[in-house]
Parts: C-alpha cells; sequence; structure tokens
C-alpha cells in the first residue's frame, strides 16, 4: 500500500541527505586535521574491502543494527518514541545469556529456541514499563524510556560483576555458554550467523504486517492520529499502543541474545556501543520502512566495520562514527523537512 | 560530634551534586515553557563540560566557566536551528544532537589529548565562602561554601520565578508554549522566542557540564555526563515547570546520589552498580508517583507552524 | 471605512474574508497592496504593530490560551498592562472590570479560559480586543458559535463601539445579522470585490446573488423540500433507541439522562450550542463510547459523519484509498485470511469517489491533499458503506462551500427518502438553518438534555430560546 511517490521521495531524501552527510563529514574531518579522502578511503576498505571484510565485518555489525532500527522503525510508526531499544537489547541478552547458563544441559535442541523467546520476553517487559506508564499515567515515553536505558545498563553490569561473573571471577563477563546455545553459522568460513537471516525474516514479518493486514493499518493510523482511529476505525487505540511497545521491545531483546549468541558467547560490560541509539539513525534513513530497514542497517554496518579500519589505518578516532551517525539524522531529518516545505509552497503558490 | 560532621559533609555532597542538576534543569524549564523539549541537552552538558576543559586550560577556571557556557549554549543552537527554525522531529533531533555530541567531544578530546587514558588534570573552579552566611551550623557550609556556579544557580531560581509568573515577558513565554497560535495572533515571535529560550537552556546546561569537569572532578573523560541532560529533564517533570519546583527536585537528586557515595564508602563490598542505578530508578518512581498532579505546557514538543501536506 | 461606521464584509467560504481580516489584522502580509490607516500607507508586521496603529482583531477560532485566565489573556496584548520594567500594572484590573461595565460585557477574570463556556470565551476575546481603545475593529465570524441571543448581544456591543467613533468590520456569512446592524456592506467572491453598498440601498436577495454569482444563484437557493413525504400514521421500524442515557466526557457528565428513538428513513434533527454534549451524543449513538447509565439499542454498524474531519474523519497523511480502508478493514468481505484485500478496499474507494462525485487525481491521493468540500465526500460516501440502519451526521457541511453543501446535504436527503432500506439519520448540527431545512423533527440538546421543539414552535426565536435553557439573558450580554 505504499506509495510509489513515497519511495521515490524516500530514496531521493536518503540519497541527498547522504551526500550532505558526506560533505559535512569531510569539512569536519579536515577541519579536525585529518585527510577526509584516507578517512573515507580506510572506511570504505574496512567496510567492502573484500568479500570477507564484508561477511565477517560489515554483515556482522548489520545484524544487532538490524534488530533494533526494525524495533525502533515500529514504535515510531505508531508514534510510539521509543528511544529505549539499548536498555531493551540489555535486557534481551540478560536474559537470554541467564537462561543458557542456567538452563539443565539436558534438551539441547531446546536451547536456542528457549533463549530466544526469553530474550525477545525481557525486551517486551523492559518496554512494558514505558508502556504502561504512557497510556495509564499520560508520562511520556521518551523520559522514561531513556531513564530505562541506564537502569539497564547498571543492572547488566551488577550482574556480570556477581551473580552472573565466571567462576574464576577475574574479568567482568559471564561464563561461555554451552555450545548447543551458539547460533550456528550462515556461510561456512564466514563468521557471518544465522541471526543475520532471523534479522531479514524479522524484517519481511513486519514489512507483511505493516503492508497487508489490518493489524498494521491500525498501528499506523494510531500513530498518525489517535481520534480517527476511535472514530473512523471504531478500534480503541490503548491496545495498540501497547502492541507497539511490546513488539518492539521485543525485537530489541533479541538483538542483544543473537549477538552473544552468534558472535561474542558471553555476555559482558559494554557489549553494546549504542546500538539502540544509532537504530534511529537506521530507523529514519529507512524512512520506517522495514525492507529499507535491512538496507540501511548494512549502511551503518559498514561504518562501525571501517570505524575501526579508519582508526587504524588514517588516525582517526573511532568517536567520529557516532558523531557521522548524528550527521546522517540530521542530514535526512533537514531534506525531508526541506522537501516537505518546498512541496507545500509549491502548492500554495 | 563526628555525626554533626558526617550530617554536614552530607549535606555539602549533596548540594554540590544537586547544583548541575539544577542549573541544566531550569534552563530546561524555561526551554519547555516555551514548548520545545530539547532531548539534546545531554549534549549541551557534554559539549559544557570539554568547552570547560579546554577554557581552563587555555585561561583559568573561570574562563573555563564561560567556554562551557557558551560551548553548551553552541549544542543547543545546533538542536534550534533544526527542530524550531526548520520545524524537525524535537525528539528525534535532540537524540542525534546527543549522540552526536558524545561523538565529536570524544572526537575532540583524543585529537588533543591522544586516547592515551592518561587522566588529564585541570586547574578547578575552588569554592568560595561567603561570609557570616556560611558560619550558620550545618546549613552553612553546605549552602555558602560552594563553587560560583551554586551561586548563579540560587540566583536564578528567584529571578526565573518572577520573570516567568510576574512579568509580560514571561507571560508571553509561556503563551508561546501552551499555545503558539494564540501567542502568534497576540503579536508574540514564537520562533524567535523558542529559539532564545532553547539557547538559554544550552547556556544552562553548559554551565553545568562545565562544572562536572571543574569542580566535581577537575578531569575530562568521553562520556562523562552520563544521563546528567537526561535526568535534568526528568526534574523538569518532577518540578512541575516551576523553578522552585525544580531546585526542590534537583536537591531530592543530589541528596540521592550523595547517599549512594556515601554508602559505597561505608561498604566497599555493596553492589555499587546497583547504587548507580539508583538516581534513575528514582526519577521513574517519582514520574509514577508525581505526575497526575502535574501540566505540561500545552504545546510541549509540537511543530510550529504546523506542517501541512 | 470611516469613524462611526460599522461595514459588513460577507462572501462564501473561500472568498478570502478571512485572509483579507488578516492582513488587516497583521498576521498575514500582502503579496501587493497597500493598506492604509488614519490616511497613510502602512506596513503591517505582527498583531503588535497592527494594534498599535489601533487595529484590533477577534478572530474566528478563539486566540485565547486556554490555561491562562481571562485577565492573562487580556493582559498579554495590551502594553497597557504593564509597568516600565514588565511587571503587571498597578490597577489594571480596575480598568479592564470599568471597560466592561461601560461596555456591559460580562466577564469571567479569574477562571482558565478553557473551562469556560463559548460565549463566555467569546465575551473576553472581544473585551481583550476593545481593551485599549481600538480606531480599527476586527471580527472574523463571530457569530458562529453563538446561539440568537447571545449573537444579539454581541451585535449590541458592536454598535456601542460604534457610537463611539470606532469602526467596526464584521466579517460573516450569515446575512441578516449583517443586515441587522451594518450600514454599509462588501460583498466578496473568489478573493474580489464584486460590490460595495449602503444597506440602505440593498436587499438580502441582491446580496444573495452577489455572494455566490449568478451561474449557482438558482440551485442554492431554491430549497427543495425532500422527496416522498411519508403517509401519517406510517410506522417505520426502529433505527435506534437511547432510554436515560448519562455519560462522561473528560470527567465531567456530559449527558444527563436522554431519551432518544430513531426511526429508519427519518430525519431528526439536534441543534444546540457547541458544548452541550453533542460530541459524547454522536459518540454513545456511534457505539463508540458505552454510556455509563441507562440503555441504548443500537444497530451493529452505525455510519458517523465527525464533525472534525480532518482530525477524525480521515488521517490526512493516508491515501483516500487507506481511509476508506480504515472504515472497512473489519468487514470479513474485504479480507482474505489473515491479509486485507487492497484490490477490493482500492474498488470501494473508487466507488465512493464516482458516487460523490469526489474531484481527486485518483485513489492514490493523500486525503491532505483534497480541498475541504472533497475530503468530506470521501468521509460522507465511507461512511454510506458502512452498510448500517444508522447513520450519525455531526454539523456535516461546516466549512463547506455552497456547491458542497448542496450536494451533501441533497445526499443526506436522499438517503432518508430512499425506502425500506432508508437508514434514521440523527443530524446533530449547531447551524440553525440545517436542522431547519432537512429534519422531519427537531430537539434542542442543552447542557446534556434533550428538549423535543414541538412541530409548531420551530423558530429561530423560539428554538434559540431553548438552546440557552432556562438561563436568564439580561441587558448584560
Amino acid at each position: 500500500m505504499r506509495r510509489s511517490p513515497e519511495i521515490v521521495r524516500g530514496l531521493l531524501v536518503a540519497l541527498v541527505g547522504l551526500a550532505v552527510t558526506a560533505v559535512v563529514a569531510a569539512a569536519l574531518l579536515a577541519l579536525g586535521g585529518h585527510s577526509p579522502g584516507a578517512t573515507f578511503a580506510a572506511l570504505i576498505a574496512g567496510a567492502f574491502g573484500s568479500w570477507d571484510r564484508f561477511v565477517s565485518f560489515t554483515l556482522v555489525r548489520a545484524t544487532p543494527l538490524l534488530f533494533t532500527g526494525l524495533a525502533v522503525a515500529l514504535a515510531f510508526r505508531a508514534h510510539v518514541w521509543n528511544i529505549g531499544a539499548e536498555g531493551q537489547l540489555y535486557a534481551g541478552a540478560l536474559a537470554g545469556v541467564a537462561v543458557a547458563l542456567l538452563l539443565p544441559t539436558g534438551a539441547p535442541l531446546l536451547i536456542l529456541p528457549i533463549t530466544l523467546v526469553a530474550a525477545a520476553a525481557a525486551g517486551a517487559l523492559w518496554a512494558a514499563g514505558p508502556a504502561a506508564m504512557r497510556t495509564r499515567l499520560g508520562v511520556g515515553e521518551v523520559i522514561t524510556t531513556l531513564l530505562l536505558n541506564f537502569v539497564a545498563l547498571f543492572l547488566a553490569q551488577f550482574l556480570v560483576q556477581g551473580p552472573l561473573q565466571e567462576p574464576r571471577g577475574i574479568f567482568n563477563q559471564t561464563d561461555s555458554i554451552p555450545e548447543a546455545a551458539h547460533l550456528p553459522a550462515l556461510l561456512p568460513g564466514t563468521r557471518l550467523h544465522v541471526g543475520f537471516a532471523l534479522a531479514v525474516a524479522v524484517a519481511l514479518a513486519l514489512w507483511l504486517y505493516l503492508a497487508r493486514t489490518p493489524g498494521g493499518l491500525r498501528l499506523q493510523t494510531v500513530g498518525a492520529s489517535p481520534r480517527a482511529a476511535r472514530v473512523s476505525g471504531r478500534f480503541r487505540a490503548t491496545p495498540v499502543v501497547w502492541a507497539a511497545f511490546l513488539t518492539s521491545g521485543a525485537i530489541a531483546g533479541l538483538a542483544g541474545w543473537v549477538q552473544i549468541a552468534g558472535v561474542t558467547h558471553r555476555m559482558y560490560e559494554g557489549l553494546s556501543p549504542g546500538w539502540g541509539y544509532t537504530a534511529i539513525a537506521v530507523a529514519l534513513l529507512a524512512r520506517l520502512n522495514p525492507l529499507a530497514v535491512v538496507v540501511t542497517a548494512i549502511v551503518f554496518g559498514a561504518l562501525s566495520a571501517g570505524g575501526g579500519a579508519m582508526q587504524r589505518d588514517a588516525g582517526v578516532p573511532e568517536a567520529w562514527v557516532r558523531g557521522i551517525e548524528a550527521l546522517v539524522i540530521l542530514a535526512v531529518l533537514a531534506t525531508d523537512r526541506c522537501w516537505q516545505l518546498l512541496a507545500a509552497r509549491g502548492k500554495g503558490g | 560530634m563526628a555525626e554533626l560532621s558526617a550530617v554536614s559533609s552530607f549535606l555539602v555532597a549533596a548540594v554540590g551534586l544537586a547544583v548541575p542538576l539544577a542549573l541544566a534543569a531550569l534552563g530546561e524549564t524555561v526551554t519547555q515553557r516555551t514548548g520545545v523539549i530539547n532531548i539534546g541537552l545531554e549534549g549541551s552538558v557534554i559539549w559544557g563540560a570539554l568547552g570547560g576543559a579546554l577554557g581552563a586550560l587555555a585561561a583559568g577556571s573561570y574562563a573555563g566557566l564561560a567556554c562551557g557556557v557558551s560551548t553548551g549554549a553552541l549544542a543547543a543552537l545546533c538542536f534550534a536551528l533544526f527542530a524550531v527554525r526548520l520545524g524537525t522531529n524535537q525528539i528525534i533531533t535532540g537524540t542525534a544532537v546527543t549522540i552526536g555530541s558524545l561523538g565529536f567531544t570524544g572526537a575532540v578530546f583524543q585529537s588533543r589529548f591522544g586516547a592515551t587514558g592518561i587522566a588529564l588534570e585541570l586547574p578547578t573552579v575552588a569554592a568560595l565562602e561567603v561570609p557570616l552566611l556560611s558560619d550558620i551550623p550545618i546549613l552553612g557550609p553546605a549552602l555558602f561554601n560552594q563553587a560560583a556556579p551554586a551561586y548563579v544557580a540560587y540566583l536564578l531560581a528567584p529571578l526565573l520565578a518572577w520573570l516567568l509568573f510576574r512579568t509580560r515577558w514571561g507571560l508571553a513565554l509561556r503563551a508561546v508554549g501552551e499555545s503558539p497560535d494564540a501567542a502568534y495572533a497576540a503579536g508574540v515571535p514564537v520562533i524567535r522566542t523558542r529559539l532564545l529560550a532553547t539557547v538559554f537552556g544550552g547556556a544552562l546546561a553548559g554551565l553545568a557540564g562545565a562544572h562536572l569537569s571543574l569542580v566535581h572532578t577537575g578531569t575530562f573523560a568521553e562520556n562523562m555526563s552520563a544521563g546528567k541532560g537526561f535526568i535534568a529533564i526528568a526534574v523538569v517533570v518532577l518540578g512541575r515547570w516551576s523553578p522552585w519546583g525544580v531546585v526542590a527536585a534537583a536537591l531530592f537528586f543530589g541528596a540521592a546520589e550523595a547517599l549512594q557515595f556515601a554508602l559505597q564508602a561505608w561498604d566497599s563490598e555493596l553492589p555499587y552498580p546497583l547504587f548507580l542505578a539508583l538516581p534513575y530508578l528514582l526519577s521513574l518512581a517519582a514520574l509514577v508517583g508525581w505526575f497526575g498532579r502535574a501540566r505540561a505546557p500545552g504545546g510541549l514538543g509540537s511543530q510550529w507552524p504546523r506542517a501541512r501536506g | 471605512m470611516s469613524p462611526g461606521e460599522i461595514h459588513g464584509l460577507i462572501g462564501e467560504n473561500g472568498a478570502g474574508k478571512t485572509t483579507l481580516a488578516r492582513i488587516l489584522g497583521g498576521l498575514v502580509a500582502p503579496d501587493s497592496g497597500k493598506v492604509r490607516i488614519g490616511g497613510r500607507a502602512v506596513e503591517l508586521s505582527g498583531a503588535r504593530q497592527a494594534r498599535a496603529l489601533g487595529v484590533a482583531m477577534v478572530h474566528q477560532h478563539f486566540s485565547l490560551v486556554p490555561s491562562f485566565t481571562g485577565l492573562e489573556n487580556i493582559s498579554l496584548l495590551d502594553p497597557g498592562a504593564w509597568n516600565r520594567r514588565g511587571a503587571a500594572a498597578r490597577g489594571y484590573r480596575e480598568r479592564v472590570e470599568a471597560r466592561a461595565r461601560e461596555l456591559r460585557l460580562a466577564v469571567e477574570l479569574d477562571q482558565p479560559v478553557g473551562g469556560l463556556g463559548v460565549g463566555a470565551r467569546q465575551r473576553i476575546e472581544v473585551l481583550k480586543a476593545l481593551m485599549p481603545d481600538p480606531r480599527v475593529l476586527l471580527l472574523d465570524e463571530p457569530t458562529a458559535v453563538l446561539a440568537p441571543q447571545e449573537v444579539d448581544g454581541l451585535l449590541a456591543v458592536l454598535r456601542r463601539v460604534a457610537d463611539a467613533g470606532g469602526a467596526v468590520v464584521l466579517v460573516a456569512h450569515k446575512l441578516d445579522e449583517v443586515l441587522a446592524v451594518a450600514t454599509r456592506v462588501t460583498v466578496l467572491r473568489r478573493g474580489r470585490r464584486v460590490l460595495t453598498t449602503e444597506v440602505a440601498d440593498t436587499s438580502a436577495p441582491e446580496l444573495a446573488e452577489a455572494m455566490v454569482g449568478s451561474e449557482v444563484a438558482g440551485s442554492a437557493s431554491s430549497s427543495r423540500r425532500r422527496g416522498a413525504p411519508r403517509m401519517p400514521g406510517e410506522v417505520c421500524p426502529r433505527a435506534a433507541r437511547l432510554a436515560g442515557v448519562h455519560a462522561r466526557r473528560d470527567g465531567r457528565e456530559a449527558l444527563r439522562g436522554v431519551a432518544l428513538e430513531v426511526r429508519r428513513g427519518e430525519i431528526v434533527g439536534i441543534a444546540g450550542v457547541d458544548g452541550n454534549g453533542q460530541r459524547t451524543l454522536a459518540a454513545v449513538l456511534a457505539g463508540v463510547q458505552r454510556p455509563d447509565e441507562g440503555e441504548a439499542e443500537l444497530p451493529p454498524e452505525v455510519g458517523w459523519i465527525p464533525q472534525d474531519r480532518t482530525e477524525e474523519g480521515l488521517v490526512g497523511e493516508f491515501t483516500i484509498t487507506e481511509n476508506v480502508a480504515l472504515a472497512l478493514h473489519g468487514q470479513p468481505a474485504l479480507r482474505s485470511g489473515p491479509w486485507l484485500d487492497w484490490r477490493g478496499v482500492g474498488e470501494a474507494a473508487l466507488g465512493v469517489m464516482r458516487e460523490m462525485e469526489v474531484q481527486a487525481e485518483g485513489a492514490e491521493m493523500v486525503a491532505s491533499a483534497l480541498s475541504g468540500g472533497n475530503q468530506q465526500r470521501v468521509v460522507v460516501g465511507r461512511e454510506l458503506l458502512r452498510s448500517g440502519s444508522l447513520l450519525v451526521a455531526e454539523s456535516p457541511t461546516r466549512g463547506l462551500d455552497v456547491k458542497a453543501t448542496a450536494a451533501v446535504r441533497a445526499r443526506i436527503r436522499e438517503l432518508a427518502a430512499s425506502g425500506d432500506e432508508a437508514p434514521g439519520i440523527v443530524l446533530i448540527s449547531t447551524d440553525l438553518d440545517e436542522v431547519l431545512e432537512l429534519a422531519d423533527r427537531t430537539l434542542v440538546l442543552v447542557r446534556g438534555r434533550l428538549l423535543e421543539i414541538a412541530p409548531g414552535e420551530r423558530t429561530h426565536r423560539a428554538i434559540g430560546r431553548a438552546m440557552l435553557g432556562a438561563q436568564r439573558v439580561g441587558n448584560d450580554w
């Protein structure tokens, strides 16, 4: 049901936004005494330099961004301003790891499905608090989801320093999860794991849901106009808002556990370098379209994979990557808004 | 006597910790009273901390404070140009400004001082003792033996309360936040008011950031704002958008944080990450408990003029 | 314009009345041309400057800050309310009260205006405009939300202002009000002045023709009665029944013991001033809100043309098709398994567009890009598709031009006369003329209660009295 002019507009806005970002970033890099050319070259080589760089680094880094980006896109579609994907990610990671470590090892086939469900449930639970506060008390979710991010972070710190710490008690990390809980490789010989395919499947399912089902229509109506939902749609907005919160939280929860089960195989402090926040850039650049999120997550995965190479080969601090992410958000917002204003002016004469 | 000095030093710490929150929250109160919610406040805080550090190294601690104010204001100006002037979504724009500020302050810091991790030593802002007042038992040292930004906060609270609720200027400002259309019809320049209020909020958040680097720690570290800007926004809500309420809420948080430090010092075996989470949990609890009685400005977070098409 | 004059500015919706008023009020800059005040050409750049030059304005939509008190709202625009330091000036409140007495305006100064009734808010709006004596007072459709007696009160205030030497511009689309009070009148049509004349030299028919232009005047002014009048004594099946219904809105009791019976094929008109429970009554009839007390027998599907088409009737950023889907997505015929049948919905949307003659580039056009009239046609056509035996229409022609108004009213009449399949129609409207033109019987909703108007008493005066309830209206409007 998405309209073709919308798709064209989305593509144009995204491309113009990226171009503006590149120009501004180049100017800032030059200002900071770095060579923009060398920096971009290192970045691109780090992300796309070889098949293995692309699959084992870019796509692997894109996976958690894809999950969190989808979580944010879904929530924003319903105008649920969930800034808490980061916290929900940690909640999912902790639940997955706890279940994997504590579950009796007798059922190796069940362990993956159970941990995945546990992670999703924990993410949803982490989003349930803000959902209740918004629907029952009228407290905006922006500040509550943000605050819960910090709570989740400290909770993770506490658990990996205490109850869940590895038996040796040296590092602030958990024990390795049992092999049965590892996500198998997707492409043999690379580090890419099945989690990526799972994320793409979630993207596809979300797209179908939003574009083709009555529930998807309801979700977007609640976002665009809660009063129209009640009057024209004859349904109550509250359950739909709840569904958006919980589903968004569940998907973000998967991001954390899939990262552990597929890549790190243990939980530690600072598991996420801020994927929950980068997700906002990912979702916005995709104009909240789940299929486009697949592409934009790979773009940001490349940025992240290239960031390391950038620091190593061009001597540019990795902190720049976050700055560039912010530039992407601002550039896309501004381009979109200018487009809107120009269109209105064209119409108004 | 020992108990008395323990209480006194706890109060000194509580007030000191409350000062940056109060400053940032007082600024954000003015911002939100015009209908703008600036989540990028966290960005202003971290820029203020870095600006304070750089300014202090170049020209001494008081120049550092001034520099922190300016860098904080600049970050807010960046937010305002997008969210107010251009009319982009305030929440997303604010989040972007926060992300970018954390990234770029890190980048500037590393390119200036390297990523070696050696702690930076800054000239700090010394406490100023107010004669006579600081001799009041218990409360005296807590309130009147603090660094300069504390006194700025003391002066600002009554000043802002008067300006906001007793003057033409405040009435116009609040009208912009409650109903921008009505304010415009009454001849109030909506965009300019929102821009200035946002920059003012950023300047105070910058001062709060400089307070972190030049008073609390005497150093700068990446991400050292650690969510102070976000807590300040919760403080605004808890303080019900009134300067006095905001000061009270900030003191409450300062006390909670001081308590956490005191408990840590008392028994190092306590799980300190849980104490670190305490202020955030308290924010949430307070939002649940208090919000029912509070009322946000009617036009908070709204785009103006409204988008067409 | 000269001092002491009341100038009526009339024209259909979209004729440019509001824009002209906003230019004079300093809110919109003219693309070309000049504004002269007191013989000098001036450039108005903002309400405060217009105000300083002596132009005051009362807006069509309230320009009051709801959470501020009446006094705060009045002092917002008035430099006289403040001393040099910007603090409240001494004795300002007394000056406001004195001015209110002088104009005989009963105002409530200490309550937040959001909680006041429409008439009370309008009085504060007028007092706010008149606080410093303006040379020119502009009023943009000030009577749209008032009951007839309140209108009389307002017009009397305007006369007092003119007698005191002020010039008044009254923007309106109701001819009788303008004729009652104005000394001169200008007619606008599609942004052009078509006529300016002394009121004494003109007549209502002449002005009406000037307003709508000769090409549509004929069809608009001929008030066709409904097609087939029913036989006396004929009883149609019941469409809906409310008995002893109490319901709340925003925590306040909005309906207090409402009883209503609607039969298929009849149009029940419900008149009343805005804010007397209309929204709640519509929500209860549509089955969206359950009554707190009392019984409501309703058909399973009810068509509802809501009062606010841009916020409630349509989702602006959705296409026409998506907006149709919003209403029909629950119907089994438009589903296949878990999926929405977008092809079926698309056909339904095209059907709506054909049926209601919607002017659009296609069903994939975004609703916010349609004109108000076409938006309303989409809503009406779509609600008719909700195959129900009851249709609730809330001010269905508010803000529409003559042609769209005629089309919507014709469709409603046609529907009521469509034989055995005809739904019962409840027409809730603040436009008394509309109710009188369309309805078979008339009720008045006042403070949550319904009063039936006997067939013999269907006059403006009598209904107006009922609309104000038992409240005594003295000289103090």
